[in-house]
């Protein structure tokens, strides 16, 4: 089989192939083509994660109540409360599911740091940051002032967690970068492999600091919220 | 028994809301045009025949509720010259790694590119639609389908190339 044309790339990734045995063969023996095809797997996902936006719960409730509250008023105390046993259900099983370890949160505190790019909104006040979570985030969080005090907001972007967002926020104080994650879920505590880390909730939201600074720097920052 | 609308539409939310904010590039527009689209959609549900799908009934009503808009009428002049189709690429193409880290260059991208390229990409890559569903979501032809994500995702490409 001669090599593999756009089209056919496209299609293959896309999953669009009945048949894609001859394709799959070729690609096991030519790594100009399986390259090509990996490159579009992974535009794919990228589109897939730079694109993801989340509406607030509160547009939720409002689309819900305009929905089904027209029509039968009966029917929607019963679908609120089914709703209120399905999302009680899902929150649980999520607690459950997502970020098991503080070591993850670690290395993720870690992996954002050596990024090339750590930060998808860079900031120089909490004014540039907040804004930018709305829609991108299912619920919204203080981003504290800062100005007077030894730390400085450097900027936000949202990570995805086992499926669900979470709120990302780098701060700065002196050479040291801080990371502050916010997330719907409970956020794990404990020993993070030489990191500090304060976790508290507020609100219904789990915050944790995460960095590489005295444990009364993060309490410090933690007072601010 | 069948579904009631609000058991078929209300998991699709979060995904036409995303698409509503990139068709309108706004959030407080995207809001406004879900509302509207979720109304519109069950003064209609007694048209939407069960087997077809609902998915795409769904985004098609988000989207031509979008076009006949103000935002949707700009967006959607000047628009000709765009749609004059390439020739499809012959060959391998080259191999273009992207660095997936760079978010906001992405999405700078995908704001860049003209709507009918836009959509296709949006509905391929983030809601995962077959070809055929996005076909019926956009009412155009499955070649069509093709041609423009090819199209979309070479232009994104190139965007990207432009700020490495």
């Amino acid at each position: 089989m001669s090599h593999l044309n756009g089209e056919e790339i496209q299609r293959y990734a896309d999953g669009e192939l009945d048949d894609a045995a001859a394709i799959e063969q070729h690609l096991r023996d030519c790594a100009a083509c399986a390259n090509a095809v990996v490159a579009e797997m992974q535009l794919k996902r990228a589109v897939r994660d730079a694109a993801r936006f989340m509406p607030s719960d509160v547009l939720r409730a409002r689309v819900r109540r305009r929905v089904v509250g027209g029509e039968r008023p009966w029917a929607w105390m019963a679908a609120a409360a089914a709703a209120a046993l399905i999302v009680g259900g899902l929150v649980a099983a999520a607690a459950v599911g997502t970020l098991t370890s503080a070591r993850e949160l670690a290395d993720l505190h870690a992996t954002i740091l050596a990024s090339a790019n750590p930060v998808d909104v860079l900031s120089t006040g909490r004014h540039t940051v907040k804004p930018w979570f709305e829609g991108r985030l299912p619920f919204s969080f203080n981003v504290p002032e800062l100005a007077g005090t030894p730390f400085r907001i450097i900027g936000g972007r949202v990570v995805w967690a086992h499926g669900q967002p979470v709120g990302y926020v780098m701060i700065g104080k002196g050479g040291h970068k801080l990371s502050l994650f916010v997330a719907r879920v409970p956020l794990p505590a404990g020993g993070m492999r030489g990191f500090e880390n304060v976790t508290w909730r507020k609100d219904g939201l789990s915050y944790v600091l995460v960095g590489d600074v005295p444990r009364s720097d993060l309490e410090q920052l933690r007072a601010r919220f | 028994m069948s579904m009631s609308f609000e058991d078929l539409a209300m998991p699709l939310f979060p995904s036409l809301y995303g698409y509503a904010r990139w068709l309108t590039g706004e959030a407080h527009e995207a809001e406004d045009l879900v509302q509207e689209t979720y109304l519109k959609a069950l003064r209609g549900f007694g048209s939407f025949r069960e087997g077809t799908n609902f998915r795409a009934w769904m985004f098609r009503i988000l989207r031509n509720t979008f076009l006949t808009s103000r935002s949707g009428l700009r967006s959607m002049a000047s628009l000709d010259e765009e749609l004059v189709e390439e020739i499809a690429d012959i060959g391998t193409p080259e191999t273009h790694f992207v660095n997936r880290a760079n978010g906001e260059a992405l999405r700078r991208a995908i704001e860049g590119l003209p709507l009918p390229f836009r959509e296709v990409l949006l509905l391929s890559d983030v809601e995962s639609m077959s070809y055929k569903e996005i076909s019926e979501a956009l009412s155009i032809p499955v070649g069509t389908v093709t041609s423009r994500l090819m199209r979309a995702r070479r232009r994104v490409r190139t965007a990207l190339e432009g700020v490495r």
